[in-house]
């Protein structure tokens, strides 16, 4: 009964009613709006950085990582790329040798980090032959040919066709010179990434770094990220000559992004939930107000403090639930919508490519934040009864009816 | 001396209001026995204290000094939830205005004490159902109190005091708000019930065709019993004195 003079309450003043049904509608779909905007742009920020940066996996030499030596290469490179390839779990690995060098134009030159990659097999990690934008990719006919970004090509002011030479140290720390004919020219969504890195064929560089047939780098793309953790620790067992980490330990700026992205959203929420619970204790407290004789004769009659306690907490737990379907439904359908088409943001492309986003974005809705933007709004309405009810609570009936 | 047919024993009542500044003696030095069904109107000029004495009687404000006692018990010791229970299950009110839940229907109002009780539903439905038709109001079970007129909301009022057999029912001028017309009415219904169910009433009232119904009148002047007529009939009371 208690419920039903709850309920039925809320009718009474419809307008009053009205503004917190609003409010909790609007809160609740920018909320969950918002989160799934957020959650959207970080998956996303995610799968581009295994794709185009870290792969799930990485293989080295303990110590190449320290500063990109050459000579710390892989000792059995190719027979160890076999192995992991023929895990199940394993959807491709690619060799790789990565030396840090300088790239020369007669315009000027730019340090850089060359990257001597397998060209089927990089293209199956990372989509590289994709991101080449104008001329092609590399050609087994074609020896000798280099990718470079559109971003350095107009740095060092050179054009498809035209040679480039790199310089670099060996193995044996010789320095090493090589021209190379610029046959196609890249874009990623990561303006830093692209300033800093060309493409040449593994077999055009190995033997004259002193590297035959050998690599510093295996980068590794599962079937699905749910099998990490597992395949990193049958690596590290097979391999335990080797240094195995994951797309975490190695981009630890993304697992960064992730949580921060998430505290963000949380935040937000809080903002947002915080705006409410004032309406609520507004509100709420203008019932109470207005109602003073009547809780009065309510006390009067017998009914006693929980109850009455119960009472305004029903009335506004119910209050905010009533607002539930409405904020939810806008929510659910403009992630739907937003889902299909994506959010793209023309105007700011560049910044969003600066820190290696896409402009576009995706919104996703993930179940485990939704249920906790649901706990944390009835929690909210809860919390904001509190007070209300603690004032009705004070009144004395012999008062409360003299009002 | 106190008997078994003893309702309330009121026992030197003060009540102090504005202590502070200048002290209001509402009530000063009330003594008050109530039996089992007596039909008592308690009357006096305004600001003579009828309200600040039902208040005390009924449990809704404690007293400056002195103590109320109902069926043995001294409620003026009891506090905050005991004491609303016992309001709950021993004590009927009609108040003059604001008497009814406004988004409860008619019937719903009944219920509602009985329902607080936690009585079995049966036994709520029967004792609503034979209520109604004795204010008169069965066909009017299904409306809110803002779809009855105010003689009706005071019938509705009357027969919720009266649905959990309290020990008695205390009416703060009940028929203030109503045309003399219905004032009749309501009168009627309570001497019926008073005399049916042997409910104790004791109300309140400026009204002096309500004070003639009643059989016992306790006249109130600034704080103070000032009369006290005998009981009119004594078939149900035997009045002492101590
Ligand atoms: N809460 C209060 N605070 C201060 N003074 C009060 C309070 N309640 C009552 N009084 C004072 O106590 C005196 C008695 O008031 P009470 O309401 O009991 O009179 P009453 O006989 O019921 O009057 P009425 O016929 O107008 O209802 C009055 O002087 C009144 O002003
Ligand atoms: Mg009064």
């Amino acid at each position: 009964m208690l419920l039903r003079i709850a309920w039925r309450n809320i009718g009474r003043n419809k307008k009053r009613s009205g503004i917190i049904i609003g409010a909790v509608t609007l809160g609740l779909a920018a909320g969950i709006f918002l989160m799934a905007f957020y959650s959207g742009m970080i998956e996303q920020r995610v799968r581009l950085a295994i794709q185009n940066e870290t792969s799930h996996l990485q293989v080295h030499h303990p110590d190449f990582r320290k500063d990109y030596d050459i000579k710390y290469y892989l000792v059995n490179g190719p027979a160890s790329q076999k192995q992991i390839q023929s895990q199940v779990e394993v959807k491709q690995a690619a060799g790789r040798i990565i030396i840090p060098g300088m790239i020369a134009s007669p315009s000027g030159s730019s340090g850089i980090t060359i990257n001597a990659v397998q060209p089927e097999k990089e293209n199956a990690i990372t989509g590289l032959q994709q991101k080449v934008r104008a001329g092609s990719y590399f050609n087994p006919q074609k020896e000798n040919s280099i990718l470079i970004s559109e971003k350095l090509i107009k740095k060092l002011k050179l054009g498809i066709g035209k040679k480039t030479i790199l310089t670099f140290q060996d193995s044996s720390g010789n320095m090493m010179a090589m021209a190379y004919r610029i046959t196609g020219v890249f874009k990623t969504s990561n303006t830093p990434f692209d300033e800093n890195n060309v493409f040449v064929n593994i077999s055009d560089i190995d033997s004259l770094a002193g590297l035959h047939h050998q690599y510093n780098e295996i980068a590794i793309l599962l079937h699905s990220g749910s099998s990490l953790k597992v395949v990193q620790t049958k690596l590290k067992s097979l391999f335990p000559e080797y240094e195995i980490l994951n797309w975490q330990e190695l981009a630890p700026e993304i697992a960064l992004t992730v949580s921060v992205g998430e505290q963000m959203v949380l935040i937000f929420m809080g903002i947002i939930l915080l705006a409410l619970a004032f309406g609520i204790i507004n509100t709420m407290l203008m019932a109470i107000l207005e109602r003073t004789r009547e809780i009065g004769m309510l006390l009067a009659l017998g009914m006693n403090r929980l109850r009455i306690f119960q009472m305004v907490l029903w009335e506004t737990v119910l209050l905010v639930l009533a607002g539930c379907p409405f904020g939810i439904g806008i929510a659910l359908a403009a992630i739907g919508i937003t889902h299909q088409t994506g959010i793209r943001f023309k105007k700011f492309s560049e910044v969003y490519a600066s820190f290696g986003y896409n402009d576009v974005i995706f919104p996703e809705l993930n179940l485990r934040q939704f249920l906790i933007i649901m706990i944390l709004v009835i929690l909210t309405a809860v919390l904001s009864s509190l007070f209300p009810a603690w004032r009705a609570l004070r009144l004395k009936p012999a008062v409360a009816m003299r009002k | 001396m106190k008997n078994n047919n003893t309702v309330i024993d009121a026992h030197n009542l003060v009540r102090v209001y504005d202590e502070k500044t200048v002290p209001i003696y509402a009530l000063n030095r009330v003594h008050l026995h109530i039996e089992r069904g007596e039909f008592t109107a308690i009357k006096g000029p305004s600001g003579s204290g009828k309200t600040t004495l039902l208040n005390m009687l009924g449990g809704l404000d404690s007293p400056t000094e002195g103590f109320v006692e109902i069926n043995g018990t001294n409620i003026t010791k009891l506090k905050g939830n005991k004491l609303i229970d016992f309001r709950l299950n021993n004590i009927g009110f009609v108040f003059q205005s604001y008497n009814l839940v406004p988004v409860l229907t008619a019937r719903e109002n009944v219920e509602f004490i009985m329902l607080l009780q936690k009585r079995p539903t049966s036994e709520i439905k029967k004792r609503v159902n034979e209520l109604l038709q004795q204010v008169g109001l069965s066909e009017k079970a299904g409306k809110r109190p803002s779809e009855l007129s105010g003689g009706q909301q005071q019938r509705i009022a009357v027969a919720r005091a009266l649905a959990p057999k309290p020990q008695f029912i205390l009416a703060d001028e009940p028929t203030a708000n109503l045309d003399s017309v219905s004032a009749g009415n309501l009168l009627d219904i309570m001497a019926k019930l008073n005399k049916e169910e042997n409910m104790t009433f004791i109300f309140s009232t400026h009204d002096q065709r309500v004070i003639d119904r009643a059989r016992r009148v306790i006249t109130l002047e600034d704080g103070k019993i000032v009369a006290d007529t005998a009981p009119a009939s004594t078939e149900h009371t035997h009045y002492e004195t101590s």
